[in-house]
């Protein structure tokens, strides 16, 4: 007997009982929606981090933060001149592996325009800012080589700075605009654009707004992106700087931030090495500084996430492994009610084999159809988890969720299927005959 | 060569710590063509003895050739392979699939001897005209008589052209004309080549053939022609 005429009489057994065949699916469409639904929701979940992660400047952004000098070489502190932009060239030409370097100064001013003003903080920066920071542009463009080698007052500002001094202006509008920084005119020269995680996205979208309390409350780590004022580092010296130290140069002036981009993750360490070489020469071997990298944090969410997916993966398995059980019930049912057609089909000249193959294929095909009946329940409980939570992140159901989900649930068909089958084949045709 | 070459068979029951003798020994040949009766009361050894003759059962003891094929300590898979080439059944209950229409019926055999659905279905065509149920394809077994039922049946047996032919009490659940259609159905077939054995606990049926084998206690009895 050929499997195509085993699954003929399978789906013939199915459709002549067409509701006790619904009831033994029906675990089997529950166990198949939900492990697709968890999956998706899962994969909603981890596309949303690792977007947020690569806005935040990825794992590829490492900072370099001052530190307190150890005990040892403590007498020697004075030999270190902190970080400076000699740092920042010293990472540029021995350190390969780090593909951008953004040294910055920083301080608070006093921005204004048409009458609105406020204290923000404003930071000088060179071109590689834009790239290690993740920058993109709405309008205009970021500070460039020229800006910086000639001092000019160009600015970038954010989103909220736009909001702030000219409110209703689009991006578009406030290119070539002039703002105050200390009352020291500067040129809007590009305009970033409102940088917001996917769920403030769809909040705003979905019209809820952003005022009630609890999400007043919620941190929002792009408020500093969003209000970027970011004019050239050398214009930032000479204008805000220079005056409060006159001892200072440009390439001593001491940093308040130093940030590089790695060039290819996957030479974290040695790039990490090779920052550190660079900054023991130009700290004078003097311990006073470290690298904070992101490692940590997103390794707590990338196990999150994991534990996410094995908890619901977890959950869904189990209410599959259920179904399955299902299945092995009817099955074991229908063929104590079977024992006579099972007989006949003896009699005819049918092998132990061919009735187990028939059970087995009968199984799967339960557990099959079951699956698919689930792929379209998970799709009308994706529906309606959008309805309910539309600002969470979005459910993503992919081919390899459902193929995987199916596959599970034909094998759980399967497995189910062997012991009813097993007990089928074994009948001994005389009894089986003679059975009423 | 016979058909059937059965020496010093015996099957052996074990119901708790008694066994049950059903055969005894038994010596039996049929050649091809025959039209053998075996008839004995209820409880005799005639049903264990038509089962190792229709290949359902395998021997405790002795030797069974069925058309050339040493059964004598067959497994249930090689029972079931010459069951379905060689030997055709009829039931006195018809045994039909309830939920099979008469077409799919017949061609139950086939399927188990791995033809292709378009010959299984010519085959079983021919047969169902054969047993003059040709117009009654699509129907299911409860839509039909009794009569149609055996007849059925009798088409199903015949649609893998077997040596052998088994009625085990065909005519029990008919009446007696219906019942005399069939039992001139198995004489037809016999005319036309088949070797026919009949079960039953009749004598007046058993005299349509031309050959009874009398078993009693498990042992033949006698045998005579009627």
């Amino acid at each position: 007997m050929n499997l195509l005429v085993a699954l003929q009489i399978g789906l013939r057994e199915i459709a002549a009982h067409k509701f006790r065949s619904f009831l033994s699916m029906l675990g089997i469409v529950l166990g198949v929606s939900s492990l697709i639904s968890t999956l998706a929701l899962t994969t909603g979940i981890e596309r949303g981090t690792r977007a947020f992660m690569q806005q935040v400047g990825g794992l590829e952004y490492v900072s370099v933060i001052n530190k307190e000098i150890s005990n040892a070489k403590f007498e020697f502190w004075n030999l270190s001149p902190g970080r400076t932009l000699r740092d920042a060239v010293a990472i540029k030409s021995s350190a390969p592996l780090i593909s951008h370097v953004s040294p910055e100064l920083s301080f608070g001013g006093v921005v204004s325009a048409q009458g609105h003003s406020d204290r923000k903080q404003v930071r000088g920066v060179f071109p590689d800012h834009f790239v290690v920071a993740r920058h993109e542009l709405k309008a205009g463009r970021f500070l460039t080589d020229l800006d910086v080698d000639r001092g000019l007052r160009s600015a970038v500002i954010g989103d909220e700075i736009v909001t702030l001094l000219w409110p209703g202006s689009t991006a578009g509008e406030v290119v070539g605009r002039q703002l105050r920084i200390n009352d020291r005119p500067f040129e809007v020269v590009g305009v970033l654009p409102k940088y917001e995680r996917d769920e403030d996205k769809r909040r705003r979208a979905t019209g809820k707004s952003d005022s009630s309390s609890r999400n007043s409350r919620r941190w929002d780590p792009f408020r500093g992106k969003n209000e970027s004022i970011l004019i050239p580092f050398s214009t930032m010296f000479y204008e805000f700087r220079a005056g409060a130290f006159p001892m200072d140069s440009m390439e001593s002036v001491r940093l308040d931030g130093l940030t590089v981009r790695i060039g290819d993750l996957d030479k974290f360490r040695p790039a990490l090495e090779q920052i550190r070489s660079a900054l023991d020469v130009t700290h004078r071997g003097v311990d006073d500084f470290d690298l904070d990298t992101r490692e940590e944090w997103f390794d707590r969410m990338e196990s999150s996430i994991r534990a996410t997916k094995l908890s619901g993966g977890l959950i869904a398995t189990i209410s599959l492994v259920v179904g399955g059980i299902g299945i092995m019930n009817i099955m074991l049912a229908s063929i104590s009610e079977r024992v006579r057609e099972i007989g006949i089909r003896l009699a005819v000249g049918a092998k132990g084999q061919d009735i187990f193959i028939q059970i087995i294929v009968e199984s799967v095909a339960i557990a099959f159809i079951g699956g698919l009946l689930g792929v379209l329940a998970a799709v009308g409980l994706m529906e309606i988890l959008k309805l309910m939570a539309p600002t969470e992140n979005v459910p993503i159901m992919t081919l390899g969720g459902i193929v995987f989900s199916v596959g599970f649930a034909i094998l759980a068909g399967f497995f189910s299927g062997i012991y009813p089958a097993l007990r089928a084949s074994r009948l001994n045709p005389i009894a089986a005959l003679r059975y009423e | 060569m016979s058909l059937i070459h059965l020496d010093g068979v015996s099957k052996f029951y074990r119901v708790g710590d008694q066994e049950i003798r059903a055969l005894d020994s038994v010596d039996l040949r049929i050649e091809e063509g025959e039209f053998v009766s075996i008839i004995g009361p209820s409880g005799s050894g005639k049903s264990t003895l038509m089962h190792l003759l229709g290949c359902l059962d395998a021997p405790t003891s002795g030797r069974m050739e069925i058309c050339g094929n040493d059964l004598s300590r067959a497994s249930q898979n090689r029972l079931a392979a010459v069951r379905n080439r060689e030997i055709g059944f009829v039931f006195q209950a018809f045994n039909l699939l309830p939920k099979l229409d008469v077409i799919h019926n017949i061609e139950l055999p086939l399927v188990y001897s791995g033809l292709p659905a378009a010959e299984r279905r010519a085959r079983a065509e021919k047969a169902a005209r054969d047993v003059g149920l040709g117009d009654r394809l699509a129907n299911r077994p409860v839509q039909l008589s009794g009569g149609q039922c055996q007849r059925v049946a009798i088409a199903r047996a015949l649609v893998n052209n077997p040596r052998i032919v088994f009625g085990d009490e065909p005519t029990g659940n008919l009446d007696s004309a219906t019942g005399e259609m069939i039992l001139r159905m198995f004489q037809d077939l016999n005319a036309g080549g088949k070797t026919i054995v009949l079960v039953t606990h009749d004598p007046d049926i058993a005299a349509i053939s031309r050959r009874v084998v009398e078993i009693r206690d498990g042992k033949i009895r006698r045998e005579y022609a009627p």
